[in-house]
């Protein structure tokens, strides 16, 4: 039988107390206890203080705290029910409507099915979007001026930033012709209109020319 | 068996509020028949709208959670607000409820949970107020031992006794207090600890450690 170590027999002293250790390993600590003076005390101690924690298990809740629990419970949980909102307390009822066993299945479904919506959803916009905005950029490019400004690509200069920059805005006055409320905008205070297409001041006028030009990027146009 | 007729949950509520709630009504022919229901079967009941099953539960676990709660907090009046909590809570999430743990297993997690997040959140120590103690107490053999054993402090009282017990465990952290009283107060195992605290059953084991070598220097004087 090998001898155990004092950090070990300290470890097993609440086995050892409630029976749960087998057999040859109980003897061991035993043996060990029997042998070693300062695990002894050590677990004489531990055994007297868990009889003096135990003696709480007398201390009892007052007479009020019985008689009075049940109505209590039942006040705050209808104020609580109150702050409750409307849909949570829906979902609660029609939930006891149902069967405890389909409760959750319901729960899963509708998880499920709103999931579901909200994919179908995202892909149906994505198809839609871009064929709503070639066919409104056909219908109106002779009359919307912004679809002027999307054509506007091939009087820039070669540098590619630029037409970046006029590509995205395009796409945002499409969008807003799209909504039917097409104005002016700022739009990050750029004069977007190349000095070339200057040349007559007054048809067409963009409307981003009014626009104070505030970035560095596009300082070598004409503003 | 005769049962009694399940009641609309939402309408009891709206009978409630705002109206002073009476004492609890006199016990019928139709609850002392759910008294004898197992848990089970009143978790099922509730779930499909049966508050009267729930109020068998609370009736049936009110004591045992603050007992738990008690000797966390020492105190009255947060441990009813904490019992109170978790019943509204379980009472909330019953419908969630799938029946893999006992349902006091379930309620007695949630009671800790709270427990453990109210002392932490809770910044200066509330003044402690004692319960009661059963009379029991004083054939309790461990207490006769105790009062018997020469120490300098035989002469104790209980009240005091019971004070400094209270005092001690407060100086104990949430972690440590938690395992103190499922372990040595209540009688559980390492492994319904570890389960209930979701920890390892080592680390069960270590916070006892630690705690009770906090708890002997504190109560030196009844070892």
């Amino acid at each position: 039988m090998n001898a155990m170590n004092c950090e070990k027999v300290q470890t097993l002293f609440d086995d050892l107390s409630e029976n749960r250790l087998d057999p040859e390993t109980a003897a061991r600590v035993r043996q060990h206890l029997a042998d070693c003076t300062d695990c002894r005390v050590l677990e004489q101690r531990a055994a007297r203080l868990q009889r003096l924690l135990a003696l709480k298990r007398y201390e009892r809740p007052s007479p009020e705290y019985r008689d009075g629990f049940l109505s209590e419970f039942h006040q705050r949980l209808a104020a609580e029910t109150q702050r409750t909102p409307w849909w949570e307390r829906a979902v609660g009822r029609i939930d006891s409507l149902l069967v405890a066993g389909t409760v959750q299945v319901w729960r899963y479904g509708l998880a499920s099915a709103m999931g579901v919506a909200v994919v179908v959803g995202v892909m149906w916009m994505s198809v839609r979007q871009p064929d709503i905005a070639d066919n409104i950029t056909g219908q109106t490019a002779s009359t919307n001026p912004s679809v002027v400004l999307a054509n506007s690509q091939t009087v820039f200069p070669p540098s590619g930033s630029p037409d970046v920059v006029t590509t995205s805005l395009a796409a945002t006055a499409t969008l807003q012709a799209e909504s039917g409320d097409y104005q002016a905008t700022p739009t990050g205070g750029m004069d977007l209109v190349p000095a070339a297409t200057r040349a007559d001041d007054t048809v067409p006028r963009y409307v981003l020319d009014r626009i104070t030009p505030a970035s560095y990027e596009v300082s070598s146009y004409h503003f | 068996m005769k049962l009694k007729e399940t009641t609309n949950l939402d309408g009891r509520m709206a009978e409630r509020t705002g109206t002073p709630v009476p004492a609890t009504p006199p016990v019928t022919e139709g609850e002392i028949d759910l008294q004898h229901e197992e848990d089970e079967a009143l978790v099922r009941r509730t779930q499909k709208g049966d508050q009267s099953a729930f109020d068998v539960l609370v009736g049936r676990y009110k004591d045992r959670l603050y007992a738990t709660v008690y000797h966390m907090t020492s105190n009255h009046e947060d441990t009813n607000d904490l019992v109170q909590d978790t019943f509204i809570k379980a009472y909330k999430s019953l419908r969630g409820f799938r029946g893999q743990s006992s349902f006091y297993t379930w309620v007695y997690r949630i009671a800790v949970n709270r427990t453990i997040n109210f002392i932490k959140r809770r910044k200066t120590r509330n003044q402690y107020s004692l319960d009661d103690l059963d009379n029991a107490i004083q054939t309790d053999p461990d207490l006769v031992e105790l009062m018997s054993h020469v120490t300098p402090r035989r002469e104790v009282g209980l009240t005091e006794l019971q004070q400094k017990l209270n005092e001690a465990m407060q100086q104990l952290s949430e972690a440590h207090r938690t395992v103190v009283t499922m372990h040595d107060i209540q009688g559980m195992t390492h492994v319904d600890i570890a389960r209930v605290m979701k920890c390892s059953e080592g680390t069960v084991r270590s916070r006892l450690f630690y705690a009770r070598q906090q708890l002997q220097g504190l109560l030196s004087d009844y070892l």
